[in-house]
């Protein structure tokens, strides 16, 4: 049992709150992606949780130990860091078995877990190289064998993927999926990439200026963002958002977008009588707007600036308002610039985002 | 496919390779070739009494030889200068002989007074000197300017002569001697040869010709100080140089620990950097001499009853001791900066990750920083030897350089004192042959992994 429990961190530099009040538990074997744009703090909130850089307050417990004041070496963590930080004078082997050797293994012991790690991370025909001979792929390799090699019950990596070029990091992202599933260690995964953590994470933490602003599984993070910035930093294209009015009309709800009236579900009409005669914002995915050819009742029509034709889908470019929007089409739907076309907007895809603090309304949480 | 040669690098780095032949490698051959060359060992013969002809063989300085023959030579004019030519000179002479006809030959200056000399102070009119005891009265005028030749006729002294021309001599002689049992035999300039006063035999003087030699070398290795020289520096070396790595290493790592103030710390450490070796060999002295800082304060805080002499014939322990502490004193910060130099390349994720992986703090000293500071500790390790060979003026601070001394301390002694150049240059090729032997051990030791250069 090796659960995280991260209790009410801060940590600061001077002034500057890099981490504000974190608390977040990481179940036992959960890999955990705290995901969020560069400098929100994610790598100051891993590094409290490894022990390098005291946090200023809170607790943190690995398993059912306090271990907040606890030296890195005795926290039985094993970590990846952004820059690797392999041994230069080391080989590969020697790196690998750093660990073990730290830590007094037995020497058949520390040879049969370093040919396991080197194997599971393909690098074991390199094993007497120096890191400076090495690829950056390898590189990384080496050092997420390092720490795997040590079968420490959590893992810690800092966008290890990060250093990577495109097609190498895709491929890596899968190998790691598969790797960490089978070590079973409780990981913490940073990564600044949404597609990283919506592909790979049990859950994701979103955090924003050092504060998590949604914990959750990739689909209802996706799907259910807390607020208008976690919908607009995850998904490619991001959440598109919309300037719209509540207003009432003969005792209903109605949101208009332009001329254009909307009805919104049931559920949300007793939430959203409170802002009757206020402006709200629409949050909807590029892929949950129905595009239509011919007009209907309640298809907003729209003239399409762009077309992207991506292979799986199309991606138009509309001008809503002074609201860009990106729609997703089936490749069949035939369309091209300048063309006007009619959008639906099913109700139970909308997102009603506050437009004074940001919060995504659900009927539900109220 | 043949790879052209790309030149430019090489036109860069000419002028360096210049001036590293041109002040360095020539001028350190030219010293440390006085160890083993001697200069002047071998006179060389010649086949003809003259500088042109070839030479025929030679004859080591010292050998006994026997002047078999004598002979003048016209000096050639660019050898005028050289003080050690002995030279006659010879007047061209015209007179009456003592048999009342007139005669024309050649007589040496020793035998003519001057008495006129025309405006460019040329001889013109002279006298003969006369002869003072001895059996002939005469003066002998011969043929060619050398006693050798034919006599045309003799003057008696006193009577006038025209003095046409002059001609300045060198004397030469046809030497016989013996090198490795085998006779020789060729001619040789009299300025080389020391002929005793039967004036047949006698020595040759210095040759003209020099040949490789150990005895230099082996003088420096008789000489009484050498062992003692050579075992100081050693101990010294072999003292100060673990000790100031250890500590350097340490001060190092407190500064790297980011303390409040370790700037502070670093400028404290470095101080002694910019104090000169004879200023902290002063500083030492005033330290342990018999009423310095450390009797005075021993005495008065009771813990002696009477200053100790330390800095005497007697106790040349505690001279080594201050030496040792003075060098330490002045140096240690040297290895310091380039450690905290070698220190800051490291970065912290690195030594994070040592941590993180279980290695406590000598851990981490042990198998990630040593391992990575080996170039530094390389240079420094280096850099320290060679300034521990070079000791000198803080021995001469604490010991007058006679109770203790080193091998830098007996060059200065064999040059200066003893102006034995030779010596001294022998003492100056061990020096730099200990430094050379040291460097190669320490990069063959500490030979960083060609693989760690990124
Ligand atoms: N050692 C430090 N001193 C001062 N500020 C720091 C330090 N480390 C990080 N920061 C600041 O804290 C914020 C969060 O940093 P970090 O956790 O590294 O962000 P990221 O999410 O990109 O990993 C950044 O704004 C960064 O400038
Ligand atoms: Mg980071």
């Amino acid at each position: 049992m090796a659960a995280i429990r991260i209790e009410n961190v801060t940590k600061k530099f001077g002034n500057f709150v890099a981490v504000d009040n974190v608390t977040l538990i990481v179940e036992d074997q959960e890999f955990m992606v705290l995901l969020g744009p560069s400098g929100c703090g994610k790598t100051t909130l891993l590094r409290a949780v490894a022990g390098l850089g005291m946090a200023d307050s809170g607790r943190i417990c690995i398993g059912d130990r306090d271990v907040t004041y606890l030296p890195p070496r005795k926290r039985g963590i094993s970590m990846v860091f952004q820059s690797y930080a392999i041994f230069p004078h080391m080989n590969v082997y020697d790196n690998i078995a750093f660990g073990l050797k730290m830590n007094k293994f037995d020497k058949a012991e520390i040879d049969r877990r370093v040919r396991e790690a080197a194997e599971l991370l393909h690098i074991e025909t390199m094993l007497d190289r120096y890191p400076s001979k090495l690829s950056g792929g390898q590189r990384q390799r080496v050092a997420v064998a390092r720490a795997i090699a040590m079968k420490s019950q959590v893992l810690l990596m800092d966008e290890p993927l990060s250093n990577l070029d495109a097609l190498l990091r895709l491929e890596m992202r899968a190998e790691l999926k598969r790797l960490l599933a089978e070590i079973k260690a409780t990981t913490i995964y940073v990564t600044h990439d949404q597609i990283e953590a919506l592909s790979m994470g049990d859950r994701i933490a979103v955090m924003r200026e050092g504060k998590i602003l949604q914990c959750d599984h990739p689909t209802v993070v996706y799907d259910r963002p807390a607020t208008d910035f976690v919908g607009g930093f995850i998904g490619n294209p991001p959440m598109n958002f919309l300037d719209a009015q509540v207003q009432r009309r003969d005792g209903a709800v109605e949101v208009a977008i332009g001329d254009f009236k909307l009805r919104p579900h049931p559920l949300m009409e007793p939430l959203l009588r409170g802002y009757d005669g206020k402006p709200i914002v629409i949050g909807i995915r590029a892929e949950n707007m129905e595009a239509l050819a011919a007009p209907a009742d309640d298809a907003l029509k729209v003239r399409v600036l762009v077309v992207e034709p991506l292979g799986a889908q199309n991606l138009l470019t509309v001008k809503i308002g002074a609201n860009i929007v990106k729609v997703s089409t089936h490749p069949s739907f035939e369309v091209a610039p300048d063309q006007e076309l009619w959008l639906r907007f099913p109700a139970d895809k909308i997102r009603w985002v506050d437009r004074e603090s940001g919060r995504v309304l659900y009927p539900e949480l109220n | 496919m043949k790879k052209r040669l790309n030149l430019t690098p090489y036109w860069l780095i000419l002028p360096s390779v210049i001036y590293l032949a041109l002040f360095f490698a020539w001028p350190m051959v030219q010293a440390l070739t006085l160890s083993i060359w001697d200069g002047d060992a071998r006179l060389q013969l010649r086949a003809e009494a003259t500088l042109r002809s070839p030479v025929s063989d030679w004859l080591p300085r010292g050998a006994p030889i026997e002047v078999v023959e004598r002979r003048g030579n016209t000096v050639d004019p660019d050898d005028l200068g050289q003080s050690n030519l002995r030279t006659e000179v010879w007047f061209y002479i015209r007179g009456e002989s003592a048999d009342g006809r007139t005669v024309e030959g050649w007589a040496p200056e020793a035998r003519v007074r001057v008495r006129e000399t025309d405006a460019a102070g040329a001889p013109t009119l002279g006298t003969i000197r006369p002869r003072i005891g001895g059996s002939d009265p005469l003066t002998t005028v011969y043929a060619e300017p050398s006693v050798v030749s034919d006599v045309v006729g003799r003057i008696e002294s006193n009577a006038v002569v025209a003095i046409e021309r002059q001609t300045i001599l060198e004397l030469w002689y046809l030497v016989r001697g013996e090198r490795d049992g085998a006779a020789i035999e060729g001619w040789a300039p009299s300025r080389y040869v020391q002929v005793f006063g039967d004036n047949v035999r006698g020595r040759i003087d210095r040759g003209d010709a020099g040949e490789l030699t150990l005895r230099y070398l082996r003088s420096m290795i008789n000489d009484r100080f050498f062992w003692p020289a050579l075992w100081t520096t050693l101990l010294l070396m072999a003292i100060i140089i673990p000790v100031q790595f250890v500590l350097a290493i340490i001060m190092a790592l407190i500064i790297q620990q980011q303390l409040r103030g370790n700037t502070f710390f670093l400028y404290v450490f470095a101080i002694a950097l910019g104090v000169s070796e004879l200023a902290v060999g002063i500083v030492w002295y005033a330290i342990f001499t018999q009423n310095g800082y450390l009797n005075s304060i021993l005495v008065s805080l009771g813990w002696l009853a009477a200053p100790i002499p330390y800095l005497t014939a007697d106790t040349r322990h505690w001279i080594i001791v201050a030496i040792w502490l003075a060098e330490i004193w002045r140096a240690t910060a040297l290895v310091m900066v380039i450690v905290v130099a070698g220190l800051q390349a490291i970065s912290h994720e690195i030594l994070e990750a040592a941590d993180l992986f279980g290695a406590n703090l000598w851990k981490r000293v042990r198998y990630v920083i040593l391992p990575m500071l080996k170039p530094s500790l390389q240079v420094a390790l280096i850099l320290r030897t060679i300034l521990a060979l070079q000791v000198f003026a803080v021995v001469i601070a604490l010991s007058g350089g006679d109770v203790v001394t080193v091998l830098a301390n007996e060059a200065y002694r064999q040059y200066y004192t003893l102006r034995n150049v030779n010596v001294a240059a022998a003492y100056a090729a061990l020096i730099l042959l200990l430094s050379m032997f040291s460097a190669a051990v320490y990069l063959r030791m500490v030979r960083s992994h060609e693989e760690m250069q990124e």
